[in-house]
């Protein structure tokens, strides 16, 4: 059986799965058909129903549930969601799993089409590292993403240090409906940088618990997730 | 002491939204790829991203696969599973499966093939450690019998794991 407890494991194994089938295109109509209208079609009832109260209904029943470090932010005509601590992203990365060239894709591959079907679009960014932020706006709202700070206050994940502290690079999303209408890449694999066993330079800081933003390892090595064990035991 | 587990979380359970995710991704691939497809996805799954998993049940034998699937099943939520461990064999009761369970009180359509999953993930995991599986029953309860390849009672009988529904 596979499980809930590594799903974050197996599902971006998926991704690459899929991409050898059948390209980018099946990873996208994946992300938007079999989790936007199927698996979490009740986001899409909540969201295509109750609008901005449907989002926060939506996600703050799911991010609790996954214990994702985030806030969520209400003014009037636009939701924010800062994700400080990603726990799917951060499972990945302490885990060294990396098979798919960009894991952060499928938020948006499948909450872009989505929400274009419920009337909004989106600005988004993410930094490959457990952090991004999220703007939902009417599709009739023209306006452009918030300036740092004026929406989340000290909450907006763009205000930390660790934000774009290191060399890697940043997916920008700007009136977005789907993963495809990006500004920006991923790090190229010769960019990647190893779990450092010696530095412990991914995963969580047991000073700061702030997440160190290295670009995690290219595949999963067994003696690098033993390595991870013990180093979580000391937290 | 290693933990039991290949791949660690920092919450104990995992969330049981998730089946909604890994049901859908059954059925996607089947009405997108076809019926083969989709066991050949399982199949790469068995072997490749559980392939630590194999190298773990290579290296410590039925007791390792005994104490792989407690861990396991200690973490899925909902269920409810015995872990028998014979001379040689490994048995999973699993009297509620965690999966089924969760994916019927939400009122979820479960893909027809969901518990042959079960099979051709397990099977090609075992099958790098020298072991194989056989699956009896299925649509919420099922044994799971674990054991060397030549311990085996014939081979899977594929009518013997029941359809989700």
């Amino acid at each position: 059986m596979i499980g809930c407890y590594d799903f974050c494991g197996h599902y971006e194994w998926t991704f690459e799965w899929l991409r050898q089938q059948g390209g980018e295109v099946l990873v996208h109509q994946f992300w938007d058909k079999a989790i936007g209208q199927d698996s979490q079609r009740h986001a899409a009832a909540l969201i295509a129903e109750k609008g901005f109260a449907g989002m926060k209904e939506y996600w703050a029943h799911t991010l609790a549930e996954e214990a994702a470090g985030f806030t969520f932010t209400e003014k009037l005509g636009v939701v924010r969601i800062d994700m400080h601590k990603c726990p799917s992203k951060g499972f990945l990365l302490r885990n060294g799993l990396e098979q798919y060239s960009d894991y952060c894709d499928h938020c948006i591959g499948w909450i872009g089409p989505m929400m274009k079907k419920a009337g909004f679009q989106v600005h988004h960014e993410h930094n490959h590292c457990g952090k991004c932020w999220w703007e939902f706006r009417r599709s009739s709202d023209s306006s452009p993403a918030s300036d740092t700070g004026i929406l989340a206050g000290q909450n907006d994940v763009r205000l930390h240090e660790d934000w774009a502290q290191h060399d890697h690079s940043f997916d920008v999303f700007r009136n977005a409906v789907d993963a495809s209408k990006k500004a920006g890449s991923p790090p190229s694999a010769g960019s990647l940088q190893r779990f450092d066993p010696m530095t412990q330079r991914h995963g969580f800081s047991a000073v700061s618990r702030q997440w160190l933003c290295y670009p995690p390892p290219a595949v999963c090595h067994r003696d690098q997730t033993t390595d991870l064990t013990n180093y979580e035991q000391t937290l | 002491m290693t933990h039991p587990l290949s791949y660690h979380d920092t919450k104990p359970v995992g969330a049981a939204d998730f089946y909604f995710a890994i049901n859908a991704t059954f059925r996607f691939i089947r009405e997108t790829l076809g019926a083969e497809a989709l066991r050949a996805y399982w199949q790469d799954l068995g072997r490749e991203y559980m392939d630590p998993v194999s190298q773990r049940w290579n290296a410590g034998g039925l007791p390792a696969v005994a104490e792989y699937w407690r861990a396991f099943f200690a973490a899925e939520p909902g269920g409810k599973v015995e872990v028998h461990e014979q001379k040689d064999r490994v048995i999973l009761d699993v009297q509620t499966c965690p999966a089924i369970r969760h994916l019927r009180a939400e009122n979820r359509t479960i893909d027809r093939g969901f518990c042959q999953h079960c099979y051709f993930v397990s099977e090609a995991a075992a099958e790098k450690a020298g072991l194989t599986v056989r699956v009896k029953g299925g649509n919420g309860r099922c044994l799971q019998t674990f054991c060397p390849k030549e311990a085996a009672d014939g081979p899977q009988k594929m009518e013997d794991i029941e359809k989700a529904s």
